[in-house]
């Protein structure tokens, strides 16, 4: 039969190629749609043979018997035919579903599978495929937050370390050097000044590292200050002119909030100072009792057309998530430049 | 407790009467071993400075201040359990109070807003090297200030922190007057402008335990 000879055709496939792609490699089996549409199909036609050869051998009307033969051939194809778009109800949603699951990935955990009604088997499964999908969705978050916080507690570690450590071992290095100075001969004199210079240095880079590691004045001072003391030392170290407005009487915000804005701002005036060639940015933390909005924008080149986003995007869209805040990032429209949104629904915290 | 009768004289009595003898008496208060071992023979090197201790502590540090008479205090910023600022405050009360040099990594706006509030008299930065230091203490031994001062849009986020009453005392303290001044232009005692201070400091840093 031909069911038969297509279904062998299909199986020859793989052996061809075994580079082949995934989708390609799914193809493997006959569509259940075809094997239904295919046994039905076989046992009409069966049935109708059965019926002109055993109850009524050689006639079955008083027509014309190539009109009879028509007949009953239209009669055998519009069954199939309905039998093929009745099944094609049933095994769409199915099929809906699998293009559907190839479709999830991590960037869109949070959207869910239309139609999932417990009012057929493919509703149940769709439901049943919602369910885990939000069950990963809250996984995921989970783990996110677990890596975040552990990333937090360690810079927070490395950044006491660095100066508990070698900040104070560095001053202690500077005094004596200090001393050494003023009493070495006049033609070392220079030398020392120099290694003096140099440890100076050191100290200020172990400092920069330290602060850039951890933003010790959010504890001390809470966000508004933070972002303030960022966009100064922004400023101050990279010949970039930030404007900064923090909207006044912010409202108390959870400690993990403060943290993701905070970090979100510098990550963005960092991107903002190695990527766009803009002079000047702008700071905005602006908020309404249901949102607090971050913006940071600049003036320069905006992001190239097929930007790949970088490590530094990536951190930011995940603690956004954390959060339960979305984060764009895109061009302006109006001008050139880019701009980088952050809004933290704050109903949940308040 | 505070017996000060014998209390050898201050760097400025020193200077105004040029007297080789009397050199300014230094108290330094860093957990750091090693900072404060550096610091101690970096002082004790110069003919005009003698350093009366060199402690770990801000309760040490008080301790001593309370039995000897100390001109300056150089005060580490970050100490193990009482801040230096905490520090400051507390020896700005005593009868004589010495002069107060914060000795600190960060020398930022924010400490400097908060140095204000706890009176100390000057922010020196770690990654200074000894002669400047020495400048440092010479200059609050004769009376002086020496504050970084506090960028505009910093000491304007500051004061959105706090209260209408606050503000005010903020306000004024950053403007350079005296506490005395402060509560004379209140109208409050100084005991309540005292209350009113260590909480705007607490606030200012979130220090603990201010009090």
């Amino acid at each position: 039969m031909s069911f038969v000879d297509r279904s062998a055709g299909m199986r020859r496939h793989p052996r061809t190629g075994q580079r082949r792609s995934p989708a390609a490699h799914r193809r493997r089996y006959v569509p259940l749609l075809q094997r239904i549409a295919g046994v039905n199909a076989l046992l009409l036609v069966v049935a109708v043979g059965v019926t002109i050869v055993v109850l009524a051998p050689g006639r079955i009307s008083t027509l014309a018997r190539s009109e009879e033969a028509a007949v009953v051939l239209a009669a055998v194809a519009l069954v199939v035919l309905a039998n093929v778009l009745l099944l094609r109800r049933i095994v769409g949603p199915v099929q809906a579903l699998t293009a559907f699951a190839r479709r999830v990935d991590y960037s869109n955990l949070g959207d869910r599978m239309p139609g999932a009604e417990p009012t057929s088997e493919a509703g149940e499964l769709a439901l049943t495929f919602n369910e885990m999908l939000r069950r990963l969705e809250i996984e995921r978050r989970e783990s996110t937050g677990r890596v975040l916080r552990a990333q937090e507690a360690e810079r927070l570690r490395i950044a006491q370390e660095l100066h508990d450590q070698v900040g104070q071992e560095l001053t202690a290095v500077l005094l004596g050097l200090s001393r050494v100075t003023e009493r070495v001969p006049a033609d070392v004199r220079e030398g020392a000044l120099a290694v003096q210079d140099a440890v100076r240095h050191s100290l200020e880079d172990v400092r920069r590292i330290a602060i850039e590691l951890r933003p010790e004045a959010l504890d001390d001072l809470g966000l508004a200050s933070s972002l303030e003391v960022l966009c100064e030392r922004f400023s101050a170290q990279l010949d970039l002119d930030i404007a900064g407005y923090v909207a006044p009487d912010l409202p108390p915000l959870p400690a993990e909030v403060e943290l993701v804005v905070y970090r979100v701002a510098q990550e963005a005036l960092t991107n903002v100072a190695r990527h766009s060639a803009s002079s000047r940015a702008e700071l905005t933390l602006t908020w309404t009792p249901t949102r607090l909005t971050l913006r940071i924008r600049d003036h320069g080149l905006g992001l190239p057309a097929d930007s790949a986003p970088g490590t530094g995007m990536r951190g930011m869209h995940e603690r956004a998530a954390l959060i339960g805040a979305s984060l764009s990032i895109g061009n302006r429209r109006a001008q050139s430049g880019c701009e980088v949104r952050l809004e933290v629904p704050l109903g949940e915290w308040s | 407790m505070t017996t000060m009768v014998a209390a050898p004289p201050t760097a400025e009595w020193a200077q105004f009467h040029d007297d080789p003898i009397a050199r300014t008496r230094v108290l330094v208060v860093d957990d750091h071993a090693a900072v404060r071992a550096g610091l101690r023979e970096l002082l004790a090197d110069e003919a005009d400075f003698e350093v009366v201790a060199a402690v770990a502590t801000a309760e040490a540090g008080i301790e001593i201040a309370g039995r000897e008479s100390i001109d300056v205090a150089v005060i580490d910023y970050q100490l193990s359990g009482r801040n230096g600022l905490w520090l400051s405050r507390k020896l700005k009360r005593l009868p004589r109070p010495p002069a107060v040099l914060i000795y600190s990594a960060y020398t930022d706006g924010v400490l400097a807003a908060a140095a204000v509030v706890a009176e100390a008299d000057a922010i020196v930065s770690k990654g200074k090297v000894g002669a400047e230091l020495c400048r440092a203490v010479r200059h609050v031994a004769a009376g002086r200030r020496d504050l970084p001062s506090l960028p505009p849009r910093l000491a304007d986020s500051l004061r959105r922190r706090l209260d209408h009453e606050d503000q005010a005392i903020f306000g004024m303290l950053l403007a350079g007057l005296e506490p005395a001044e402060v509560a004379g232009v209140l109208g409050v005692s100084p005991a309540v402008l005292e209350s009113q201070l260590w909480e705007l400091l607490h606030r200012l840093e979130g220090l603990p335990g201010a009090r």
